[in-house]
């Protein structure tokens, strides 16, 4: 059988299991089995083995867990009730006023969380009865936390680009610094979007008339302070060479038990909670990386990858028209499929393919985690859209509908990081330098 | 029966979690440890071992709560009847699966085991100890989707459905990407 017929059976075989509702990770590892036992000559069970134990048994995998857990620590503190409470001051003087709050809100709790529904559902809790109770507009406040709530994973440090960085054997600090500047971007995009609706709808804004002196607006921040400043340290000890990825994540978990230590959060059974918490989600994602790293051994002892990767050299396609096909395939692959199952599925296959075009694989991680923040926004299986619908009891297109102009702001940054690389490439080989991966 | 099997279920998610607090730990130790100059032999190798058994031990506990992760699109559409042909679809093949790996996993590590392989790093123990992780997790794993299958012969709620209507009912998204 030829190799395109032999991916073609996998594909269909795949697609079965997956829409038949098998758990994802066993979906992969049994097509791995399939392709493995039928196409190749190699004994699947050594293999299944060595994909299980060799993904899992990661020293640089160790960080996952440990992003995961210090996300689950700050969700649990003060610090999203917090939220509302330390922007509003700062914000008041914008068109748009406290809606920019939902951006903003999002755009600093999603750099703790590194999840775009969590990130969503935490703001939301908080910003939506108080802009409600204040007269703002339900429509653009609900858009603009869908969309808003997806920075959760575009800013570092993130769960999805960790798990990408493992994939695509790339170094893990570079795609967290390469999200940076994306991420203003977008912030910058959703927070422009929402000046030129006020001023062009005036009589939705309310009024704001609280005053506060500089004093009080510290004060109020008082909790987001130490946040940001645990994500620059985390940041910065990884650039400066201090600490590993790893270590990093570890500096970051005790960063998180203190701040929720002082701010009166911590107590034994929300120690409890964030840490079996954590071990559920990072349990999930292991055993997809797990199950993905098994099919992706399959993948290489078939050849299925270097084929079509030399196919699509072979046609030569334009770099731009190969980038708007594989845009368009991961948005059709967002409507039924999680973020993370979306990378592991696909890293096998494209990476090959995205490397031979001659892009960047820093910046086609940018690129990757946009579209699954897009695809966190379309229907059916948006999920931060099933989030808002639960919460507010409203009809899910009516939330789709809400974050339209939100979703070309973001089709929009697509297109900027595709035309300037440079937005995503520039930071981290500023900072680390363009040799090393 | 009904108990020792939730004990199980959540004392090897509590194992899990223990091995992903050690990993913090360690590493913590390692870095502070650096600062002063003391170094920890074989830290990482440790570390690599708890990040595996944090990801397999937990499986039976994570799959029972609802967070494996699956496509529910399709299969929240259905029907009671159909969804229940579904759920057997999607539960007979797990099975089937997990015993597959649970075969080809146990296999490994009693050659591991016979041929008295040692681990390659710092660290020179036989390497069947911490590959145990694999072998007990997805042992658990196993009973759990195969404790799912006869509910769902019975007619029962699985756990897992039932987990994640509660969680979604409360309005709890901390457990999703």
């Amino acid at each position: 059988m030829s190799t395109l017929a032999a991916a073609s059976v996998l594909l269909v075989l795949l697609l079965i299991l997956l829409t038949g509702g098998v758990w994802i990770a066993i979906a992969l590892a049994a097509v791995a089995w399939f392709g493995l036992h039928f196409f190749t000559n190699t004994p699947p069970d050594v293999n299944l083995f060595q994909s299980f134990w060799g993904s899992s048994a990661s020293w640089t995998l160790a960080a996952l867990p440990l992003f995961v857990w210090m996300g689950e620590i700050l969700y649990r503190t003060r610090l999203s009730e917090e939220m509302f409470e330390g922007l509003s001051p700062w914000l008041g003087w914008l068109p748009g006023r406290l809606m920019h709050v939902n951006i903003l809100g999002c755009a600093v709790f999603g750099t703790v969380s590194g999840s775009s529904a969590a990130t969503c559902a935490t703001i939301a809790k908080v910003a939506l009865p108080e802009l409600k109770r204040r007269g703002y507009d339900e429509k653009t406040c609900l858009g603009s936390l869908a969309a808003a709530g997806t920075l959760g994973i575009l800013l570092p440090p993130s769960i999805i680009m960790v798990v990408y960085a493992v994939a695509a054997e790339v170094s893990i600090i570079k795609v967290f610094l390469a999200g940076f500047i994306p991420g203003f971007v977008l912030t910058a995009l959703f927070s422009g979007y929402i000046i030129v609706w006020a001023l062009m709808n005036p009589e939705k804004t309310p009024k704001e008339d609280a005053r506060y002196s500089l004093r009080e607006k510290l004060y109020r921040s008082r909790l987001l302070v130490p946040c940001i400043l645990l994500i620059v340290f985390i940041v910065w000890v990884m650039v400066i060479g201090w600490a590993t990825a790893t270590e990093a994540a570890a500096y970051g978990v005790l960063g998180a038990l203190i701040i929720a230590a002082w701010s009166g959060g911590l107590n034994f059974k929300s120690f409890k909670d964030s840490l079996m918490g954590a071990t559920r989600l990072s349990c999930m994602i292991l055993f997809i990386l797990a199950g993905a790293s098994f099919l992706s051994s399959c993948m290489a002892f078939t050849g299925i990858p270097r084929v079509l990767a030399e196919w699509v050299a072979s046609i030569n396609p334009n770099p731009y028209g190969l980038i708007a096909i594989l845009a368009l395939i991961y948005i059709v692959l967002g409507t039924a499929l999680d973020g993370v199952s979306m990378i592991v599925l696909t890293t096998s296959v494209v990476i090959p393919m995205v490397e031979k075009a001659g892009f960047d694989l820093i910046w086609f991680s940018i690129f990757i985690v946009l579209l699954v923040e897009i695809a966190e926004l379309t229907p059916p299986l948006g999920f931060n859209i099933f989030v808002l619908q639960t919460m507010t009891g409203r009809d899910s297109n009516y939330v789709a509908w809400a974050s339209l102009p939100f979703f070309f702001m973001m089709v929009l940054c697509v297109v900027l990081i595709t035309l300037f690389p440079q937005l995503c490439t520039w930071l981290p080989d500023a900072l680390v330098g363009a040799t090393r991966r | 029966m009904r108990r020792a099997l939730d004990r199980l279920y959540l004392g090897s998610g509590v194992a899990a979690a223990l091995a992903m607090a050690a990993i913090c730990v360690l590493m913590l130790a390692q870095a502070f440890g650096r600062e002063a100059g003391i170094l920890i032999r074989g830290a990482d190798d440790i570390v690599a071992w708890l990040c595996a058994a944090c990801a397999f031990l937990a499986l039976g506990h994570t799959f029972r709560n609802g967070d494996l992760v699956r496509v529910g699109v399709f299969l929240d559409r259905l029907p009671a009847r159909p969804r229940w042909f579904a759920e057997l679809f999607a539960l007979g093949i797990s099975t089937v699966f997990v015993a597959y790996m649970l075969w080809a996993v146990t296999g490994f590590v009693y050659d591991s085991w016979q041929f008295k392989e040692v681990a390659q790093g710092l660290i020179r123990v036989p390497i069947w100890i911490p590959q145990l992780s694999l072998v007990i997790g997805i042992a658990i794993f196993f009973v759990a989707v195969l404790d799912e299958l006869i509910a769902v012969l019975r007619h029962q709620t699985p756990a897992y459905q039932a987990a994640e209507e509660a969680r979604r009912a409360a309005g709890d998204f901390s457990e999703t990407v």
